[in-house]
């Protein structure tokens, strides 16, 4: 979603730009090692390529609003995380500078939702989920639904973020607000999941040999390290988002669950999930951290079995598909 | 999809045309922080900025169907943002934040509006790059936006070649299959293209550096000249 | 990029030295061209451009597509500078690959210097190897069939820039080959305009246009009459004749063959099937039947 002008505070929007361009900055620097002739002619393709799919509609069951790509699980696939952020930048920079999609101020935090989070954080998620669903072409489909899913709420979730940062000291309720939007953006990010799955399933199909473009996960200790850190932050972050609307709406459901589980730790004013000052971003103090890696781990045990469930039922799918062309 | 789609108004001839285009960078950015950082309560002056705006519009020749056009393209969305506030959970610290956001979020699409209709992509590209952008980036920019409607154009073509295979009103399964197919094979087909385009570049000596074609380097800024030459016209 | 990646490496033969006979002068056959030389051990030998009256050298060339279909036999001809050669045949008789083996696009792991399978493809006396690769593209300018592949900035000044640039031409020197490129095909007016707003005739234009600007010695032309009204063909036909140096293009039309150019070779399922002067070669019914072709109007009697 692109966030207009005026909607986060101009001290927010400088914050999110400083963060975006350091991360874009890198990408450029580590894009410069890797063979950049090849990266001018693939990452503006693939970046006009995103443009235009985006625009593509997939209507939605009795809604007048259709779904539609955004496509940062895809660039970072096919591109990898460097040109991947690159395509995405790219993308996002002319939707805000020619369509006057997105707020000029606002583009810092467009490129940290997006670019950042969906290319960069998606990339770590897929590659850490490939090497538990395998390296096979199906490994990697149902991979990339995962991670398309989980960027898509990490997104909305650093949206809430950024928000509530914009706007301190009202007596406003923002948590009603949040959990809608992180619902929304989870019945958002299947679309996006289900359209990516298919997208790489059908160039896997036809030209496989363009996914290896992507460089293949370094196996370097520090490099998985690194990925496995970023995956688990924004699992963190997808797992606390999910966990608001049961905190601020149904608060007995909560506590009975947290008594039943044995989270005793959890905090027992739901109202203040999002706490006026936090010294970390997801980690309300009353919160142990243990409640919250816990719940983490949780949320990305919950979306790697549905993930799982994704990959098994176009397997069959497609074996059916197989079975009637009669080939 | 025309080649002029965004920038329909940018060739024309007329006082904001010609000015700088890195003083209509410094404009539209000054315009969008005051209004950001001024806050609600003194909203004469949003009103006062936003009539600058429409004035530089009318100034720069853009009819106000098509201001009014974009506008109703954009304006749905922020309503909804900005009224899902107050709405939610009422009161009068929602309604103060709606209006905040309605104002800056129309002040700031106005002013972009302008600096895109009076200035032409590929002039406004060079400024981003004099004024610090990354060449790869603008590089990367002008060959995205080159392609963007070869892209378009074939997408657009596949989607009318689909229409006109499909006989009554397709399924909601069958619309997201084939949406995901056609992505799938514009994905396919524009990085095939891209791999002959790099093979065009090599042959033309391509080796990753980017160099940037500065004619006018002496002479007065292009979009005065193009300017010029529209008049000559 | 993956050009390079994906297409095999061709097979690789001894080539033969530069100063045996070449096929080229031998009279129309409608046979498989042999040249009457035997296969030597040393590779092409170097020599100095100047000095050599050979543009194009190809001595028993084999390429095969990936996948392993075959997609050039054995091929050896000769062009010698200042000759408008077309080469003509069937779709899929190799004629794309044989032009792109002379600008150094394929194969795709182009061989160096110093390995045993040296080149079969020389260019001004320059063996087409690694280490020359620069020179080979600066000499031959490749123009593809579709020139939306090859027009990839956003303005044509920018467009027919990029060559000088790349070869460090100074700021100045590229603008004036620029303007010095876009008159030689008429369109010096059109240096600042869109490229997104050309007809396909002024594309293929400003394609050519961008080529020249890098000065070379030979033209090698995909299909450069494609998808053109009869102006635009006469347009560009004009600017190809104002060139001053060796042509060599493929196409499907035989009638411009006749008026244009001086030898046609017909190649099919990638060998060499007849060479010579296109008023003998392409009145020969039995050839033009053999290899799918058909006797241009202007021949016919």
């Amino acid at each position: 979603m692109h966030i207009p002008d005026g909607v986060l505070s101009p001290e927010v929007c400088v914050g999110c730009g400083v963060l975006s361009a350091s991360a874009v900055g890198y990408s450029l620097y580590r894009l410069r090692d890797s063979l950049a002739d090849r990266t001018v002619p693939l990452t503006g393709m693939m970046a006009s390529l995103v443009f235009a799919g985006q625009m593509i509609n997939f209507p939605l069951p009795g809604m007048p609003v259709s779904g539609h790509l955004i496509g940062g699980v895809l660039c970072a696939s096919i591109l990898g995380p460097w040109a991947g952020c690159l395509a995405m930048t790219l993308v996002l920079v002319v939707q805000c500078i020619l369509y006057a999609d997105g707020g000029l101020l606002a583009l810092g935090a467009n490129l940290l939702n997006m670019a950042v989070v969906n290319a960069w954080g998606g990339y770590a998620i897929w590659t850490v989920a490939r090497s538990l669903f395998g390296k096979h072409p199906r490994g990697m489909v149902s991979a990339a639904v995962a991670a398309a899913w989980m960027s898509v709420m990490a997104s909305a979730a650093l949206f809430c973020l950024e928000f509530r940062l914009s706007w301190p000291g009202t007596e406003f309720d923002f948590s009603r607000i949040f959990g809608l939007m992180v619902l929304l953006h989870a019945l958002i990010g299947i679309g996006e999941a289900l359209i990516t799955g298919s997208v790489l399933r059908f160039v896997l199909a036809h030209r496989a040999d363009l996914i290896q473009m992507a460089p293949q996960a370094s196996a370097s200790i520090p490099a998985s390290v690194g990925r496995f850190v970023v995956a688990g932050t924004m699992a963190a972050f997808v797992a606390a988002a999910f966990l608001s609307p049961f905190a601020s709406e149904w608060p007995d459901g909560l506590e009975a669950v947290a008594e039943r589980t044995g989270f005793n730790e959890l905090q027992r004013t739901p109202q203040a999930f999002f706490l006026d000052d936090y010294a970390l971003p997801g980690l309300p103090e009353q919160w142990s951290p243990l409640s919250v890696s816990l719940a983490g781990l949780l949320g990305v045990i919950v979306v790697m079995f549905l993930a799982w469930g994704f990959g098994k039922a176009w397997k069959m799918t497609m074996y059916s598909a197989k079975a009637t062309d009669g080939r | 999809m025309a080649g002029n789609f965004w920038d329909r108004y940018a060739r024309e001839a007329s006082v904001c045309h010609r000015l700088p285009t890195g003083l209509k960078l410094a404009l539209t950015l000054t315009v969008i922080l005051v209004g950001c950082f001024v806050p609600v309560e003194h909203w004469p002056v949003h009103v006062m900025l936003l009539s600058v705006v429409f004035a530089g519009q009318s100034l720069a020749g853009i009819p106000l169907a098509y201001l009014v056009r974009r506008l109703a393209l954009f304006l749905p969305m922020l309503l909804i943002l900005s009224l899902s506030l107050p709405l939610s959970h009422g009161g009068e610290a929602g309604w103060r934040m709606a209006s905040t956001i309605l104002l800056r979020g129309v002040l700031a699409f106005t002013t972009m509006l302008w600096l895109v209709n009076v200035t032409t992509t590929d002039v406004l590209l060079v400024t981003l790059r004099r004024y610090g952008m990354p060449g790869i980036v603008v590089a990367t920019l002008a060959f995205m936006y080159r392609y963007l409607f070869l892209v378009w154009d074939e997408r657009d073509r596949m989607i009318q070649a689909r229409q006109a295979r499909t006989f009554g009103k397709p399924t909601i399964d069958q619309r997201w299959k084939s949406g995901t197919q056609l992505i799938g094979m514009l994905l396919v087909r524009s990085l095939t293209r891209a791999e002959r385009i790099y093979g065009a570049m090599c042959a033309r000596g391509w080796n990753g550096t980017v160099h940037h074609w500065e004619p006018d380097a002496d002479s007065p800024p292009s979009s005065e000249r193009k300017a010029g030459s529209s008049d000559a016209r | 990029m993956r050009i390079r990646r994906r297409l095999q490496n061709g097979k690789r033969v001894h080539p033969m030295p530069v100063d045996e006979t070449p096929s080229g002068s031998t009279p129309p056959v409608d046979e498989t061209a042999t040249g009457d030389v035997s296969p030597a051990d040393s590779p092409i030998a170097e020599s100095a451009p100047a000095e050599s009256p050979w543009a194009i050298q190809v001595r028993q060339l084999n390429f095969v597509y990936p996948g392993g279909r075959p997609a050039l036999n054995d091929l050896t001809f000769d062009v010698r500078v200042g000759e408008i050669v077309a080469i003509v045949g069937p779709s899929g008789a190799g004629k794309s690959t044989l032009l792109m083996h002379f600008n150094g696009l394929l194969p795709s792991e182009i061989p160096r210097r110093s390995d045993r399978a040296a080149a079969s493809v020389s260019i001004a006396g320059i063996p087409v190897v690694r280490e020359n690769l620069p020179d080979i593209r600066r000499r031959v300018g490749f123009l593809f069939q579709d020139p939306d592949d090859q027009l990839f900035c956003p303005t044509v000044g920018e467009d027919v820039a990029f060559g000088p640039l790349n070869l460090g031409c100074s700021q100045t020197e590229a603008t004036a080959r620029v303007i010095e490129s876009l008159t030689a095909v008429n369109l010096a007016d059109a240096i600042s305009r869109s490229t997104l707003q050309l007809s396909m005739g002024e594309r293929k234009r400003v394609c050519l246009a961008g080529v020249l600007a890098c000065r070379p010695e030979i033209l090698a032309l995909d299909e450069p009459f494609s998808n053109l009204d009869p102006r635009a063909r006469r347009n560009l036909l004009d600017c190809l004749r104002r060139f001053n140096g060796t042509l060599v293009l493929t196409t499907h039309d035989l009638d411009v063959v006749v008026e244009f150019c001086t030898r046609v070779v017909v190649l099919d399922n990638g060998r060499l099937h007849a060479d010579g002067p296109p008023a003998e070669i392409l009145a020969n019914p039995a050839l033009m039947q053999r290899h799918g072709l058909e006797i241009p109007f202007r021949l016919r009697t």
